[in-house]
């Protein structure tokens, strides 16, 4: 009630709250394109950003590739300094180290591709957020 | 490629009708950028006028606080609860860039003084340039940047007291207290006939 008893005084404009509104009033101004130009700026913005992860995905795994390998390799050579005895753990356990698939070795091969599932995962939680 | 157009041409005619809420809804629920669309060619004329009286100076620079400003009403367009018109949540976004854009305009040349630049009349004061000042211009001229904010939200673009309380974070007794003195300043910097105060 009280705030129907607002709206109506608020209404309830005089002679100079119309000429103000008169002084104040402007011409309409034509769109000429300005949606147009937001809306692609928007678009554009949303590519962007989904085209952000896997791009940027991508350019880490390139950059992070070669130390990885050179790490892998590393590790795998010190496992040969290790006293027999740590090793002696039966073969079916342990990963084939010395089978080849697609000219590279098994390890090197097992942690890409776990690094690329994370990576994947990590990316689809995130696209999906 | 004609089906395209055609579908698109459907689907302008839809949006014709559909309510700002329901563009909100859509554009929100399905970053649906034609919805959202038409919601700008619905308001650009009444953000872009409140800027332009707002900022006075060159309309480019009130189109591109225009354009900001729709770029971060897309940005936030989740917070628009749908309790008050969408016109009037809209300029709370325009007056908030039209705010940052001042500050960040006022930090750069604060940075400018310090490193002993005399910039060329950067702040754009509201009495600067010109050839060619309206009766408006002189009128906007006596007041603060509140006072013009709050005068051209109730009397450019029509928006009730609670309307602009919340737009600009005041109490609706502030803001019609503000508008209060506003019409004073006005009545005793020109000669307003018919006036009835209060």
């Amino acid at each position: 009630m009280t705030s129907k008893i607002i709206n109506m005084v608020e209404k309830l404009k005089d002679a100079e709250d119309r000429l103000l509104e008169s002084m104040f009033a402007a011409e309409p101004i034509a769109d000429g394109g300005f949606s147009q130009r937001i809306v692609a700026q928007i678009r554009r913005r949303i590519w962007v950003r989904r085209l952000a992860l896997p791009v940027a995905m991508l350019v880490g795994g390139i950059v992070a590739f070669k130390p990885v390998m050179q790490l892998v390799t590393v590790s795998s050579t010190l496992l040969g300094v290790v006293p027999r005895e740590f090793l002696e753990i039966p073969a079916s356990v342990l990963p084939q180290v010395e089978s080849v698939t697609f000219g590279m070795p098994l390890m090197p091969m097992i942690v890409l591709s776990a690094m690329v599932v994370m990576a994947g995962i990590l990316g689809t939680r995130l696209l999906n957020e | 490629m004609a089906c395209d157009g055609a579908w698109q041409i459907i689907q302008t005619a839809t949006l014709l009708e559909v309510e700002d809420q329901s563009l909100v809804t859509l554009a929100v629920a399905s970053q649906d950028t034609a919805a959202y669309g038409e919601l700008i060619r619905r308001h650009q004329s009444q953000v872009r006028n409140f800027l332009r009286k707002l900022a006075g100076g060159s309309t480019e620079d009130a189109d591109d606080l225009a354009q900001e400003c729709f770029l971060h009403a897309w940005d936030k367009l989740q917070t628009f609860s749908g309790r008050g018109s969408f016109i009037g949540w809209l300029l709370k976004v325009a007056y908030t860039t039209f705010l940052q854009s001042k500050r960040k305009s006022k930090r750069y040349s604060e940075v400018l003084s310090e490193v002993g630049y005399v910039a060329e009349q950067q702040s754009r004061s509201y009495t600067q340039d010109t050839n060619e000042v309206s009766d408006l211009d002189k009128l906007l001229a006596v007041l603060t940047e509140e006072e013009r904010a709050i005068m051209v939200m109730s009397y450019a673009c029509g928006l009730s007291h609670r309307e602009i309380g919340d737009a600009t974070g005041l109490p609706v007794g502030t803001v019609k207290s503000i508008i209060f003195r506003g019409k004073d300043k006005i009545r005793t910097n020109f000669d307003i006939k018919d006036h009835k105060h209060g």
